[in-house]
Protein backbone atom coordinates (compact mmCIF):
# COMPACT_ATOMS: atom_id res chain seq x y z
CA UNK A 1 0.00 0.00 0.00
CA UNK A 2 2.74 2.44 0.56
CA UNK A 3 4.58 1.89 -2.36
CA UNK A 4 5.71 5.02 -5.02
CA UNK A 5 2.43 4.68 -6.74
CA UNK A 6 -0.07 4.62 -4.19
CA UNK A 7 2.09 7.62 -2.57
CA UNK A 8 1.85 9.74 -5.97
CA UNK A 9 -1.89 8.49 -6.32
CA UNK A 10 -2.85 10.36 -2.59
CA UNK A 11 -0.88 13.31 -3.08
CA UNK A 12 -2.70 13.98 -6.75
CA UNK A 13 -5.60 13.35 -4.85
CA UNK A 14 -4.79 15.98 -1.99
CA UNK A 15 -3.23 18.30 -4.01
CA UNK A 16 -5.78 18.29 -6.50
CA UNK A 17 -7.80 20.49 -4.32
CA UNK A 18 -5.96 23.19 -3.78
CA UNK A 19 -4.87 23.39 -7.75
CA UNK A 20 -8.68 23.31 -8.85
CA UNK A 21 -9.51 26.13 -6.38
CA UNK A 22 -6.62 28.19 -6.54
CA UNK A 23 -3.74 27.31 -8.41
CA UNK A 24 -5.78 27.02 -11.64
CA UNK A 25 -7.81 30.44 -11.09
CA UNK A 26 -4.98 32.23 -10.50
CA UNK A 27 -3.14 31.03 -13.24
CA UNK A 28 -5.80 31.93 -15.37
CA UNK A 29 -6.01 35.64 -14.40
CA UNK A 30 -2.03 35.76 -14.74
CA UNK A 31 -2.68 34.50 -18.50
CA UNK A 32 -5.96 36.72 -19.15
CA UNK A 33 -3.56 39.71 -18.03
CA UNK A 34 -2.10 39.51 -21.41
CA UNK A 35 -5.36 38.94 -23.95
CA UNK A 36 -6.93 42.41 -25.21
CA UNK A 37 -10.25 43.39 -25.48
CA UNK A 38 -12.01 44.63 -28.84
CA UNK A 39 -15.56 46.05 -29.55
CA UNK A 40 -16.29 44.91 -26.45
CA UNK A 41 -15.35 41.37 -27.00
CA UNK A 42 -12.23 39.38 -24.75
CA UNK A 43 -9.36 38.41 -27.24
CA UNK A 44 -6.40 36.03 -26.24
CA UNK A 45 -3.52 37.35 -27.30
CA UNK A 46 0.22 37.78 -25.99
CA UNK A 47 0.31 41.50 -25.62
CA UNK A 48 1.67 43.91 -22.69
CA UNK A 49 -0.12 46.80 -23.68
CA UNK A 50 -2.20 46.19 -20.32
CA UNK A 51 0.94 46.38 -18.41
CA UNK A 52 1.89 49.42 -20.32
CA UNK A 53 -1.69 51.41 -19.68
CA UNK A 54 -1.05 50.87 -16.01
CA UNK A 55 2.38 52.50 -16.24
CA UNK A 56 1.92 55.01 -18.90
CA UNK A 57 -1.27 56.62 -17.33
CA UNK A 58 -0.37 58.85 -14.52
CA UNK A 59 -4.01 58.44 -12.98
CA UNK A 60 -3.31 55.13 -12.14
CA UNK A 61 0.00 55.47 -10.77
CA UNK A 62 -1.47 58.11 -8.59
CA UNK A 63 -4.64 56.13 -7.76
CA UNK A 64 -1.88 52.91 -6.69
CA UNK A 65 0.41 55.38 -4.46
CA UNK A 66 -2.38 56.70 -3.05
CA UNK A 67 -4.35 53.34 -1.88
CA UNK A 68 -0.34 52.13 -0.22
CA UNK A 69 -0.52 55.25 1.47
CA UNK A 70 -4.25 54.95 2.68
CA UNK A 71 -3.68 50.92 3.67
CA UNK A 72 -0.58 52.05 5.78
CA UNK A 73 -2.42 55.32 7.53
CA UNK A 74 -4.77 52.35 8.52
CA UNK A 75 -2.08 49.60 9.62
CA UNK A 76 -0.66 53.14 11.32
CA UNK A 77 -3.73 53.77 13.13
CA UNK A 78 -4.25 50.14 14.01
CA UNK A 79 -1.00 49.95 15.88
CA UNK A 80 -1.48 53.62 17.64
CA UNK A 81 -4.56 52.75 18.88
CA UNK A 82 -4.25 48.52 19.06
CA UNK A 83 -0.96 48.69 20.57
CA UNK A 84 -2.09 50.78 23.81
CA UNK A 85 -5.25 48.77 24.19
CA UNK A 86 -3.73 45.17 23.93
CA UNK A 87 -1.58 46.35 26.31
CA UNK A 88 -3.87 47.65 28.80
CA UNK A 89 -6.40 44.85 28.65
CA UNK A 90 -2.97 42.32 28.50
CA UNK A 91 -1.91 43.53 31.98
CA UNK A 92 -5.15 43.11 33.23
CA UNK A 93 -6.27 39.72 35.53
CA UNK A 94 -8.51 37.07 35.91
CA UNK A 95 -12.34 37.05 33.85
CA UNK A 96 -11.97 40.82 32.87
CA UNK A 97 -9.21 40.07 30.72
CA UNK A 98 -10.56 37.70 28.33
CA UNK A 99 -13.70 39.11 28.25
CA UNK A 100 -12.53 42.67 27.41
CA UNK A 101 -10.55 40.89 24.63
CA UNK A 102 -13.66 38.57 23.44
CA UNK A 103 -15.82 42.11 23.01
CA UNK A 104 -12.48 43.57 21.44
CA UNK A 105 -12.55 40.79 18.55
CA UNK A 106 -16.43 39.79 18.86
CA UNK A 107 -16.41 43.08 15.62
CA UNK A 108 -14.70 40.49 13.24
CA UNK A 109 -17.39 38.20 12.95
CA UNK A 110 -19.67 41.34 12.44
CA UNK A 111 -20.83 41.90 8.59
CA UNK A 112 -18.41 43.82 6.91
CA UNK A 113 -21.61 45.51 4.84
CA UNK A 114 -23.77 46.06 7.64
CA UNK A 115 -20.28 48.10 9.08
CA UNK A 116 -19.91 50.38 6.51
CA UNK A 117 -23.85 50.62 6.81
CA UNK A 118 -23.46 51.62 10.28
CA UNK A 119 -20.23 53.87 10.09
CA UNK A 120 -21.89 55.80 6.92
CA UNK A 121 -24.75 56.60 9.75
CA UNK A 122 -22.47 57.97 12.15
CA UNK A 123 -20.40 60.41 9.56
CA UNK A 124 -23.79 61.86 8.00
CA UNK A 125 -24.38 65.06 7.64
CA UNK A 126 -27.84 64.02 10.11
CA UNK A 127 -25.53 61.65 12.12
CA UNK A 128 -24.43 60.61 15.09
CA UNK A 129 -20.91 62.59 14.80
CA UNK A 130 -22.13 65.65 14.09
CA UNK A 131 -25.03 65.65 16.20
CA UNK A 132 -22.20 65.08 18.99
CA UNK A 133 -20.27 67.96 17.79
CA UNK A 134 -22.92 70.51 17.39
CA UNK A 135 -24.49 69.49 20.76
CA UNK A 136 -20.84 69.96 22.32
CA UNK A 137 -20.39 73.31 20.75
CA UNK A 138 -17.14 71.80 18.73
CA UNK A 139 -18.61 72.90 15.44
CA UNK A 140 -21.68 75.55 14.94
CA UNK A 141 -23.33 73.50 12.67
CA UNK A 142 -22.92 69.87 11.01
CA UNK A 143 -20.30 69.11 8.46
CA UNK A 144 -20.26 67.22 5.38
CA UNK A 145 -16.35 66.95 6.04
CA UNK A 146 -16.67 63.22 7.10
CA UNK A 147 -18.75 61.70 4.56
CA UNK A 148 -18.48 60.66 0.56
CA UNK A 149 -14.61 61.94 0.55
CA UNK A 150 -10.95 59.88 1.27
CA UNK A 151 -11.22 60.98 4.90
CA UNK A 152 -14.17 59.21 5.36
CA UNK A 153 -12.25 55.80 3.69
CA UNK A 154 -10.13 55.99 6.03
CA UNK A 155 -12.43 56.58 9.05
CA UNK A 156 -14.31 53.99 8.28
CA UNK A 157 -11.40 51.44 7.51
CA UNK A 158 -9.57 51.80 9.84
CA UNK A 159 -12.31 51.34 12.39
CA UNK A 160 -13.39 48.30 10.75
CA UNK A 161 -10.03 47.01 10.57
CA UNK A 162 -9.09 47.89 14.60
CA UNK A 163 -9.99 44.57 16.08
CA UNK A 164 -7.51 42.96 13.20
CA UNK A 165 -4.52 44.68 14.79
CA UNK A 166 -5.56 44.19 18.10
CA UNK A 167 -5.69 40.65 17.83
CA UNK A 168 -2.00 39.61 16.64
CA UNK A 169 -0.97 42.49 18.99
CA UNK A 170 -2.37 40.42 22.20
CA UNK A 171 -1.13 37.31 21.20
CA UNK A 172 2.38 38.51 20.86
CA UNK A 173 2.45 39.81 24.22
CA UNK A 174 0.75 36.92 25.60
CA UNK A 175 3.27 34.62 24.47
CA UNK A 176 6.08 36.93 26.25
CA UNK A 177 6.79 34.81 29.27
CA UNK A 178 6.10 35.95 32.83
CA UNK A 179 9.40 34.67 33.97
CA UNK A 180 11.28 37.95 31.64
CA UNK A 181 8.61 40.57 33.26
CA UNK A 182 9.07 39.39 36.78
CA UNK A 183 13.14 39.15 36.49
CA UNK A 184 12.68 42.48 35.18
CA UNK A 185 10.79 43.52 38.29
CA UNK A 186 13.33 41.86 40.27
CA UNK A 187 16.12 43.88 39.25
CA UNK A 188 14.68 46.79 40.08
CA UNK A 189 12.90 48.03 37.10
CA UNK A 190 9.74 50.03 37.32
CA UNK A 191 6.84 49.22 34.80
CA UNK A 192 8.28 51.94 32.49
CA UNK A 193 11.60 50.32 32.06
CA UNK A 194 10.00 46.74 31.91
CA UNK A 195 8.22 48.05 29.15
CA UNK A 196 10.34 50.32 26.79
CA UNK A 197 13.73 47.56 27.72
CA UNK A 198 11.53 44.03 27.52
CA UNK A 199 8.10 44.05 26.71
CA UNK A 200 7.95 46.77 23.48
CA UNK A 201 11.40 45.07 22.21
CA UNK A 202 9.92 41.43 22.24
CA UNK A 203 6.27 42.42 20.60
CA UNK A 204 7.62 44.56 17.89
CA UNK A 205 7.71 41.77 15.37
CA UNK A 206 4.74 40.41 15.87
CA UNK A 207 2.80 43.75 16.16
CA UNK A 208 4.13 44.27 12.25
CA UNK A 209 2.88 41.23 10.93
CA UNK A 210 -0.09 41.83 12.60
CA UNK A 211 -0.10 45.32 10.66
CA UNK A 212 1.21 44.24 7.96
CA UNK A 213 -2.02 41.25 7.31
CA UNK A 214 -4.44 44.61 7.80
CA UNK A 215 -2.64 46.64 5.22
CA UNK A 216 -3.44 44.00 3.03
CA UNK A 217 -6.91 43.45 4.33
CA UNK A 218 -7.11 47.18 3.35
CA UNK A 219 -5.64 46.99 -0.02
CA UNK A 220 -8.40 44.94 -1.93
CA UNK A 221 -11.13 46.61 -0.44
CA UNK A 222 -13.25 47.97 -3.17
CA UNK A 223 -16.63 48.34 -1.08
CA UNK A 224 -15.88 50.70 1.00
CA UNK A 225 -14.30 53.58 -1.14
CA UNK A 226 -17.48 53.06 -3.07
CA UNK A 227 -19.96 53.55 -0.28
CA UNK A 228 -18.29 56.19 1.78
CA UNK A 229 -15.68 57.58 -0.90
CA UNK A 230 -18.12 59.45 -3.03
CA UNK A 231 -16.92 60.47 -6.25
CA UNK A 232 -13.25 60.99 -6.08
CA UNK A 233 -12.38 58.32 -3.15
CA UNK A 234 -10.97 55.69 -6.22
CA UNK A 235 -9.03 52.81 -5.04
CA UNK A 236 -6.80 50.53 -6.60
CA UNK A 237 -9.14 48.02 -5.54
CA UNK A 238 -12.14 49.88 -6.99
CA UNK A 239 -10.16 50.74 -10.26
CA UNK A 240 -10.02 46.60 -10.63
CA UNK A 241 -13.83 45.78 -9.32
CA UNK A 242 -14.91 48.31 -12.20
CA UNK A 243 -13.10 47.03 -15.00
CA UNK A 244 -14.99 43.82 -14.04
CA UNK A 245 -18.50 45.96 -14.09
CA UNK A 246 -19.13 48.77 -16.35
CA UNK A 247 -15.57 49.72 -17.94
CA UNK A 248 -16.24 45.74 -19.03
CA UNK A 249 -11.74 45.27 -19.52
CA UNK A 250 -11.56 42.02 -18.06
CA UNK A 251 -7.88 42.09 -19.61
CA UNK A 252 -7.05 45.32 -18.06
CA UNK A 253 -8.29 44.27 -14.77
CA UNK A 254 -6.98 40.99 -14.73
CA UNK A 255 -3.12 43.05 -15.33
CA UNK A 256 -4.43 45.56 -12.12
CA UNK A 257 -5.13 42.29 -10.14
CA UNK A 258 -1.71 41.10 -10.98
CA UNK A 259 0.27 43.88 -10.20
CA UNK A 260 -1.88 44.04 -6.55
CA UNK A 261 -1.70 40.67 -6.27
CA UNK A 262 2.61 40.49 -6.34
CA UNK A 263 2.50 43.44 -4.21
CA UNK A 264 0.51 41.68 -1.76
CA UNK A 265 2.25 38.57 -2.03
CA UNK A 266 5.67 40.73 -1.51
CA UNK A 267 3.91 41.60 2.03
CA UNK A 268 2.45 38.73 3.48
CA UNK A 269 6.15 37.56 2.65
CA UNK A 270 7.28 40.53 5.09
CA UNK A 271 4.48 39.98 7.55
CA UNK A 272 5.74 36.08 7.19
CA UNK A 273 9.45 36.44 8.05
CA UNK A 274 8.13 38.96 10.91
CA UNK A 275 6.39 36.26 12.53
CA UNK A 276 9.10 33.98 12.20
CA UNK A 277 11.59 36.09 13.90
CA UNK A 278 8.72 36.51 16.94
CA UNK A 279 9.65 32.76 17.53
CA UNK B 1 4.20 47.94 46.26
CA UNK B 2 2.33 50.91 45.73
CA UNK B 3 2.39 52.44 41.85
CA UNK B 4 4.12 55.89 41.16
CA UNK B 5 1.81 58.63 40.22
CA UNK B 6 3.35 58.82 36.88
CA UNK B 7 2.42 55.02 36.68
CA UNK B 8 -1.07 55.32 37.77
CA UNK B 9 -1.80 58.13 35.41
CA UNK B 10 -0.34 55.85 32.23
CA UNK B 11 -3.27 53.63 33.61
CA UNK B 12 -5.69 56.12 33.36
CA UNK B 13 -4.68 57.18 30.01
CA UNK B 14 -4.58 53.76 28.76
CA UNK B 15 -7.81 52.81 30.51
CA UNK B 16 -9.34 55.91 28.75
CA UNK B 17 -8.21 54.98 25.33
CA UNK B 18 -9.79 51.33 25.90
CA UNK B 19 -12.99 52.56 26.69
CA UNK B 20 -13.02 55.27 24.08
CA UNK B 21 -12.03 51.98 21.47
CA UNK B 22 -14.99 49.97 23.04
CA UNK B 23 -17.50 53.28 22.25
CA UNK B 24 -16.09 53.57 18.53
CA UNK B 25 -16.61 50.08 17.96
CA UNK B 26 -20.15 49.28 19.62
CA UNK B 27 -21.80 52.53 18.86
CA UNK B 28 -22.47 52.55 15.28
CA UNK B 29 -24.09 48.83 16.34
CA UNK B 30 -26.16 50.19 19.22
CA UNK B 31 -27.52 52.78 17.00
CA UNK B 32 -28.98 50.70 14.05
CA UNK B 33 -30.26 48.40 16.87
CA UNK B 34 -32.32 51.23 18.55
CA UNK B 35 -33.49 52.67 15.01
CA UNK B 36 -34.99 49.77 13.85
CA UNK B 37 -37.16 50.04 16.90
CA UNK B 38 -37.56 53.43 17.17
CA UNK B 39 -38.98 55.64 13.92
CA UNK B 40 -36.93 58.96 13.86
CA UNK B 41 -37.80 62.00 11.62
CA UNK B 42 -36.63 65.72 10.51
CA UNK B 43 -38.13 66.22 14.28
CA UNK B 44 -35.68 64.10 16.22
CA UNK B 45 -36.58 60.65 17.48
CA UNK B 46 -40.07 59.30 19.19
CA UNK B 47 -38.56 57.11 21.93
CA UNK B 48 -42.69 56.29 22.90
CA UNK B 49 -42.94 54.86 19.35
CA UNK B 50 -41.40 51.61 19.43
CA UNK B 51 -42.36 49.17 17.74
CA UNK B 52 -41.35 45.84 15.55
CA UNK B 53 -42.86 46.87 12.56
CA UNK B 54 -40.12 46.81 10.53
CA UNK B 55 -38.94 43.26 11.28
CA UNK B 56 -42.69 42.64 10.72
CA UNK B 57 -42.61 43.74 7.12
CA UNK B 58 -38.93 42.42 6.45
CA UNK B 59 -40.87 39.07 6.87
CA UNK B 60 -43.01 39.83 3.96
CA UNK B 61 -39.72 41.20 1.79
CA UNK B 62 -39.69 38.09 -0.69
CA UNK B 63 -36.19 39.09 -2.29
CA UNK B 64 -34.87 39.58 0.94
CA UNK B 65 -36.36 35.71 1.85
CA UNK B 66 -34.96 34.53 -1.01
CA UNK B 67 -31.42 35.78 -0.22
CA UNK B 68 -31.67 34.59 3.01
CA UNK B 69 -32.23 30.92 1.42
CA UNK B 70 -29.59 31.29 -0.90
CA UNK B 71 -26.98 32.23 1.77
CA UNK B 72 -28.14 29.38 4.00
CA UNK B 73 -28.17 26.88 1.30
CA UNK B 74 -24.43 28.30 0.15
CA UNK B 75 -23.02 28.52 3.69
CA UNK B 76 -24.21 24.48 4.55
CA UNK B 77 -22.88 23.20 1.31
CA UNK B 78 -19.38 24.98 1.67
CA UNK B 79 -18.92 24.02 5.09
CA UNK B 80 -19.59 20.81 4.80
CA UNK B 81 -17.73 20.57 1.56
CA UNK B 82 -14.87 22.36 2.77
CA UNK B 83 -14.68 20.50 6.00
CA UNK B 84 -14.09 17.12 4.33
CA UNK B 85 -11.88 18.25 2.34
CA UNK B 86 -9.74 19.79 5.33
CA UNK B 87 -10.30 16.44 6.98
CA UNK B 88 -8.76 14.87 4.38
CA UNK B 89 -5.54 16.78 3.72
CA UNK B 90 -5.08 17.53 6.94
CA UNK B 91 -4.56 13.68 7.72
CA UNK B 92 -2.56 13.08 4.55
CA UNK B 93 -0.27 15.76 5.85
CA UNK B 94 0.23 14.87 9.12
CA UNK B 95 0.04 10.86 8.52
CA UNK B 96 1.17 10.07 5.21
CA UNK B 97 3.66 12.64 5.10
CA UNK B 98 2.83 14.74 2.45
CA UNK B 99 5.47 15.57 -0.71
CA UNK B 100 5.70 19.28 -1.11
CA UNK B 101 4.20 19.92 2.16
CA UNK B 102 4.97 24.01 2.57
CA UNK B 103 3.86 24.61 -1.32
CA UNK B 104 0.76 22.66 -0.83
CA UNK B 105 -0.09 24.63 2.76
CA UNK B 106 0.71 27.79 1.10
CA UNK B 107 -1.75 27.30 -1.76
CA UNK B 108 -4.63 26.49 1.24
CA UNK B 109 -3.65 29.47 3.32
CA UNK B 110 -3.44 31.82 -0.16
CA UNK B 111 -7.41 32.89 -0.62
CA UNK B 112 -7.23 33.33 3.22
CA UNK B 113 -4.20 35.68 3.25
CA UNK B 114 -5.10 37.42 0.04
CA UNK B 115 -6.99 40.34 -0.56
CA UNK B 116 -10.33 38.73 -1.40
CA UNK B 117 -10.93 40.71 -4.67
CA UNK B 118 -7.91 38.09 -6.15
CA UNK B 119 -9.78 35.17 -5.12
CA UNK B 120 -13.07 36.71 -6.04
CA UNK B 121 -11.91 37.60 -9.84
CA UNK B 122 -9.72 35.04 -10.08
CA UNK B 123 -12.04 32.94 -9.66
CA UNK B 124 -15.21 34.71 -12.00
CA UNK B 125 -12.30 34.61 -14.92
CA UNK B 126 -11.70 30.59 -13.98
CA UNK B 127 -15.60 29.84 -14.10
CA UNK B 128 -16.00 32.26 -16.98
CA UNK B 129 -13.21 30.20 -19.14
CA UNK B 130 -14.55 27.05 -18.06
CA UNK B 131 -18.15 28.19 -19.48
CA UNK B 132 -20.01 27.99 -16.11
CA UNK B 133 -22.76 29.73 -15.42
CA UNK B 134 -22.73 32.40 -12.28
CA UNK B 135 -25.45 31.16 -9.60
CA UNK B 136 -25.76 29.50 -5.83
CA UNK B 137 -23.01 26.70 -7.17
CA UNK B 138 -20.24 29.15 -8.02
CA UNK B 139 -20.78 31.12 -4.89
CA UNK B 140 -20.63 27.95 -2.64
CA UNK B 141 -17.26 26.81 -4.31
CA UNK B 142 -15.66 30.38 -3.70
CA UNK B 143 -17.21 29.78 -0.28
CA UNK B 144 -14.97 26.41 0.07
CA UNK B 145 -11.64 28.21 -1.42
CA UNK B 146 -12.25 30.70 1.46
CA UNK B 147 -12.97 28.34 4.64
CA UNK B 148 -11.07 25.62 3.72
CA UNK B 149 -7.49 27.91 5.26
CA UNK B 150 -9.26 28.40 8.48
CA UNK B 151 -10.70 24.23 9.26
CA UNK B 152 -8.04 23.09 7.67
CA UNK B 153 -5.62 24.89 9.85
CA UNK B 154 -7.76 23.85 13.08
CA UNK B 155 -8.02 20.14 12.58
CA UNK B 156 -4.20 19.82 11.54
CA UNK B 157 -3.56 21.69 15.04
CA UNK B 158 -5.75 19.01 16.35
CA UNK B 159 -4.37 16.13 15.18
CA UNK B 160 -1.07 16.83 15.49
CA UNK B 161 -2.29 16.75 19.40
CA UNK B 162 -3.06 12.71 18.97
CA UNK B 163 -0.05 10.53 20.02
CA UNK B 164 0.91 8.71 17.22
CA UNK B 165 1.25 5.97 19.68
CA UNK B 166 -2.50 5.64 19.70
CA UNK B 167 -2.53 5.24 15.48
CA UNK B 168 0.00 2.54 16.23
CA UNK B 169 -1.68 0.60 18.86
CA UNK B 170 -4.83 0.50 16.77
CA UNK B 171 -2.45 -0.86 13.41
CA UNK B 172 -1.01 -3.23 15.34
CA UNK B 173 -4.55 -4.61 16.96
CA UNK B 174 -5.52 -5.36 13.45
CA UNK B 175 -7.86 -1.93 12.30
CA UNK B 176 -7.81 -1.03 8.95
CA UNK B 177 -6.95 2.22 8.42
CA UNK B 178 -10.27 3.09 8.47
CA UNK B 179 -11.33 1.64 11.31
CA UNK B 180 -8.79 3.59 12.55
CA UNK B 181 -9.72 6.48 11.31
CA UNK B 182 -13.45 6.16 12.55
CA UNK B 183 -12.55 4.70 16.00
CA UNK B 184 -9.64 6.82 17.50
CA UNK B 185 -9.24 9.84 15.14
CA UNK B 186 -12.61 11.01 14.50
CA UNK B 187 -13.54 11.45 18.04
CA UNK B 188 -10.67 13.44 18.85
CA UNK B 189 -10.67 15.22 15.88
CA UNK B 190 -14.71 15.86 15.92
CA UNK B 191 -15.19 19.10 17.84
CA UNK B 192 -12.17 20.69 16.16
CA UNK B 193 -14.05 20.17 13.29
CA UNK B 194 -17.57 21.24 14.68
CA UNK B 195 -15.70 24.86 16.08
CA UNK B 196 -13.95 25.07 12.38
CA UNK B 197 -17.52 24.74 10.73
CA UNK B 198 -19.21 27.19 13.31
CA UNK B 199 -16.33 29.83 12.51
CA UNK B 200 -16.61 28.91 8.56
CA UNK B 201 -20.49 28.97 8.74
CA UNK B 202 -20.07 32.54 10.70
CA UNK B 203 -17.48 33.64 7.78
CA UNK B 204 -19.59 32.71 4.90
CA UNK B 205 -22.67 33.53 6.47
CA UNK B 206 -21.27 37.85 6.40
CA UNK B 207 -18.93 36.88 2.86
CA UNK B 208 -19.31 39.81 0.29
CA UNK B 209 -16.07 40.70 -1.41
CA UNK B 210 -15.72 37.60 -3.08
CA UNK B 211 -19.28 36.37 -3.58
CA UNK B 212 -19.99 39.20 -5.07
CA UNK B 213 -18.06 38.80 -8.59
CA UNK B 214 -19.56 34.63 -8.80
CA UNK B 215 -23.01 35.38 -8.04
CA UNK B 216 -24.18 36.53 -11.37
CA UNK B 217 -27.99 37.30 -11.03
CA UNK B 218 -28.13 35.16 -7.51
CA UNK B 219 -28.59 37.74 -4.08
CA UNK B 220 -27.02 36.34 -1.09
CA UNK B 221 -28.42 38.29 2.02
CA UNK B 222 -24.78 40.57 2.13
CA UNK B 223 -25.20 41.58 -1.50
CA UNK B 224 -28.98 42.69 -0.74
CA UNK B 225 -27.72 44.62 2.16
CA UNK B 226 -25.56 46.32 -0.19
CA UNK B 227 -28.42 47.01 -2.87
CA UNK B 228 -30.50 48.28 -0.38
CA UNK B 229 -27.97 50.24 1.03
CA UNK B 230 -27.09 52.10 -2.10
CA UNK B 231 -30.88 53.49 -2.11
CA UNK B 232 -30.38 54.66 1.20
CA UNK B 233 -30.99 54.96 4.91
CA UNK B 234 -34.46 53.06 6.53
CA UNK B 235 -35.53 51.16 9.66
CA UNK B 236 -36.27 48.41 7.35
CA UNK B 237 -32.29 48.05 6.95
CA UNK B 238 -31.64 48.89 10.52
CA UNK B 239 -33.98 45.78 11.29
CA UNK B 240 -32.18 43.78 9.13
CA UNK B 241 -28.66 44.54 9.84
CA UNK B 242 -29.75 43.96 13.61
CA UNK B 243 -31.13 40.44 12.73
CA UNK B 244 -27.46 39.79 10.42
CA UNK B 245 -25.53 41.26 13.86
CA UNK B 246 -27.43 38.73 15.77
CA UNK B 247 -26.76 36.01 13.93
CA UNK B 248 -23.21 37.08 13.63
CA UNK B 249 -22.42 37.37 17.50
CA UNK B 250 -24.43 33.97 18.15
CA UNK B 251 -22.14 32.02 15.83
CA UNK B 252 -19.05 34.12 16.84
CA UNK B 253 -20.35 33.20 20.81
CA UNK B 254 -20.44 29.56 19.96
CA UNK B 255 -17.29 29.90 19.05
CA UNK B 256 -15.97 31.40 21.99
CA UNK B 257 -17.48 29.16 24.18
CA UNK B 258 -15.54 26.23 22.27
CA UNK B 259 -12.53 27.84 22.09
CA UNK B 260 -10.60 28.55 25.32
CA UNK B 261 -9.44 31.77 25.67
CA UNK B 262 -5.81 31.13 24.73
CA UNK B 263 -6.89 29.43 20.94
CA UNK B 264 -5.95 25.79 21.98
CA UNK B 265 -9.16 23.98 21.77
CA UNK B 266 -10.84 22.71 24.86
CA UNK B 267 -11.54 19.01 25.59
CA UNK B 268 -15.14 17.82 25.61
Amino acid sequence: MTSRTSRLLLFALAASVPLLLVVLPIGNFFVMSFWRVSDNVIVPDATLANYAGFLENDAYWRTFLFTIGLCAAVAGIGIAIGYPVSYFIWRLRGRIKYLLLLLLILPLFMSYIVKIYTMRSILGLNGFLNKFLVFTGILDQPSTLFLYNRTAILITMATILLPFVILPIFLTLERIPKSLTQASADLGAGAGTTFWRVVLPLSLPGTAAGALFTFVLALGDYITPQMVGGPNGFTFGRVIWSQFGLAYNWPFGAALAVIMFLFALAVIGLAAFMAARQR
Amino acid sequence: MRKSLAERSVDWVLGGLTVITFLVLYTPVLISAIFSIVPTDRNGVHWNEASLQWYGQLLGNTSVLNAVETTLIVGLISVAIATALAIAIALYVEWEGAMMRRLLELFVYLPFLMPPIITGLSLLIYFNGLGIPRGTATIAIGHVALVLAILYRLVLTRLQSIPRSMIEASADLGATRWQTFARVIWPQLRSAAVTGAVLALTISFDETFVTFFLAGDTTTLPLRLWGMMRVGFSPEINALVTIVLGVSITLAAIVALRLNPRGTLEEE
